[in-house]
């Protein structure tokens, strides 16, 4: 039987939701998250883990605890959201407007003077009413690279050389499935299924 | 040093340098292989995929070097790598002692990343052209690895007395096999004196530099003391044996494999 562990049980580090700049004139998206323990830490691991191949100039790591997302149905049943405190200061704004690329959460679009994580939600609510979420976390949580040229050179310049190879570059090993099912080679389905 | 550039070996040189060629490929190749068998045994998930990258870059310089070689000469670099056996390969016994725990695995790739970046600076240099482009185009890589390992050492000899033990006993182990990346090839001082090849004692004392100052002064470790004198690189413990049995036996039996 599977006991509820107790908080002093979690040994996971904290998660870090991890923001990729492709080039200097698109904005920060949110591409995934890395568990690390601190932010040199989760900067090293987020290059590893999402800059092998696809270009980016630049990485912005944020604690999870940093972060306050809502959708517009969690903003009805919750309202309390908009009161999160925090900080007075500059907030990052991120949306999520489509479903279509489930690797991406947010893409930010600017920032926000605001009084705290929920008056930030406010702010990112009016100004951008139509989309799927809101993601707002303040600038003093952006763990950066360094944009001097060494960084960029031995962070960002390696991926850029590097192609991709798509699946089919290697070519088939054997023969196609679709061949041996046209010559009737391919195994029927169990009994258990036939009827199904 | 002349910076005159070099257009010409003669072939006392390119016996030299495809030696040298091997030598640094060999190492690179062993390492990856260690490294790659973290794969899905990394103590998280992030840095199971952050050491399979690292093993892949090296296995890549490995590629850049004996590509080079090939163009001097030298074998297609799938043979160099898969048919040769224990007996052939140059590589030191740094990088072939068996994985160990995650510790051992930081110390040995920074004391590795360490002498290889600054290696490879000091190639962009080289006044062979061939070479002075491998090499810029490795060294971004490695200064990459330099930071992730120099991190790793550091939060493992700071963090649990735990962690700090077995820190230290990675060092103790590993120190003293680590002078052998420092040992010439044969007509390497000629290749020296040329420019073609970096000054292995500058990089030497170099390394001793930053290797001494991050364990030592950032890291509270003590650095044991190593032997006077290494055996060769054509001696090796009983450990690479069973490696390359592992490494080659794809190749090995499909020896007319056209696609890998």
């Amino acid at each position: 039987m599977t006991q509820p562990q107790s908080p002093s049980s979690d040994t996971q580090w904290p998660r870090w939701e991890v923001f990729k700049q492709d080039a200097p004139n698109r904005p920060h998206q949110a591409v995934g998250s890395v568990h690390a323990g601190d932010p040199p830490h989760a900067l090293l691991t987020a290059r590893n883990v999402f800059v092998r191949r696809p270009a980016a100039v630049s990485l912005w790591c944020v604690r999870e605890d940093d972060l306050l997302t809502a959708t517009p149905e969690e903003l009805t049943t919750n309202p309390a959201l908009l009161d999160s405190p925090g900080e007075t200061g500059t907030y990052h704004v991120g949306v999520k407007r489509t479903n279509k690329r489930s690797m991406t959460f947010v893409d930010l679009s600017g920032t926000v003077q605001a009084s705290g994580s929920g008056d930030a939600l406010r702010q990112a609510q009016v100004m951008h009413p139509d989309v799927l979420a809101w993601m707002v976390f303040p600038e003093s949580a952006v763990v950066r690279t360094d944009e001097d040229p060494g960084t960029v050179e031995s962070w960002f310049a390696p991926a850029k050389d590097k192609t991709y190879k798509q699946q089919q570059h290697y070519g088939v090993i054997g023969r196609h499935v679709g061949e041996l099912k046209r010559a009737g080679l391919m195994p029927g389905r169990a009994a258990s299924e036939e009827g199904a | 040093m002349t910076t005159t550039p070099t257009t010409h070996l003669t072939d006392t040189q390119t016996q030299a340098l495809l030696l040298k060629l091997t030598v640094l490929a060999d190492d690179e190749i062993i390492l990856a292989h260690r490294n790659g068998e973290w794969t899905g045994h990394a103590p998280i998930l992030e840095e199971d995929i952050a050491l399979a990258n690292i093993a892949q870059d090296e296995l890549g310089h490995a590629g850049l070097y004996l590509s080079l070689a090939q163009t001097l000469g030298g074998s297609d670099p799938d043979r160099v790598a898969f048919w040769r056996g224990p007996d052939d390969y140059l590589n030191t016994r740094l990088v072939e002692l068996p994985k160990g725990d995650w510790a051992f695995t930081m110390v040995r790739q920074f004391l590795y990343d360490t002498f290889e970046a600054l290696w490879l600076e000091a190639a962009t240099r080289s006044t062979y052209a061939p070479l002075a482009e491998v090499a810029a185009k490795a060294v971004r890589e490695e200064k990459f690895h330099v930071q992730h390992t120099a991190l790793w050492v550091e939060r493992l000899a700071l963090g649990t007395p735990e962690s700090e033990r077995r820190t230290r006993a990675a060092l103790t182990e590993l120190w003293p096999h680590a002078a052998q990346l420092f040992q010439p090839v044969e007509g390497e001082a000629d290749l020296t004196a040329a420019g073609i090849l970096p000054d292995l004692n500058a990089v030497h004392a170099r390394w001793t530099d930053l290797v001494t100052r991050h364990l030592v002064d950032k890291c509270g470790l003590t650095l044991p003391d190593a032997p006077t004198t290494q055996p060769g690189r054509d001696t090796h413990t009983h450990h690479l044996a069973p490696l390359l049995e592992e490494m080659q036996s794809v190749a090995r039996q499909h020896p007319d494999a056209e696609v890998w």
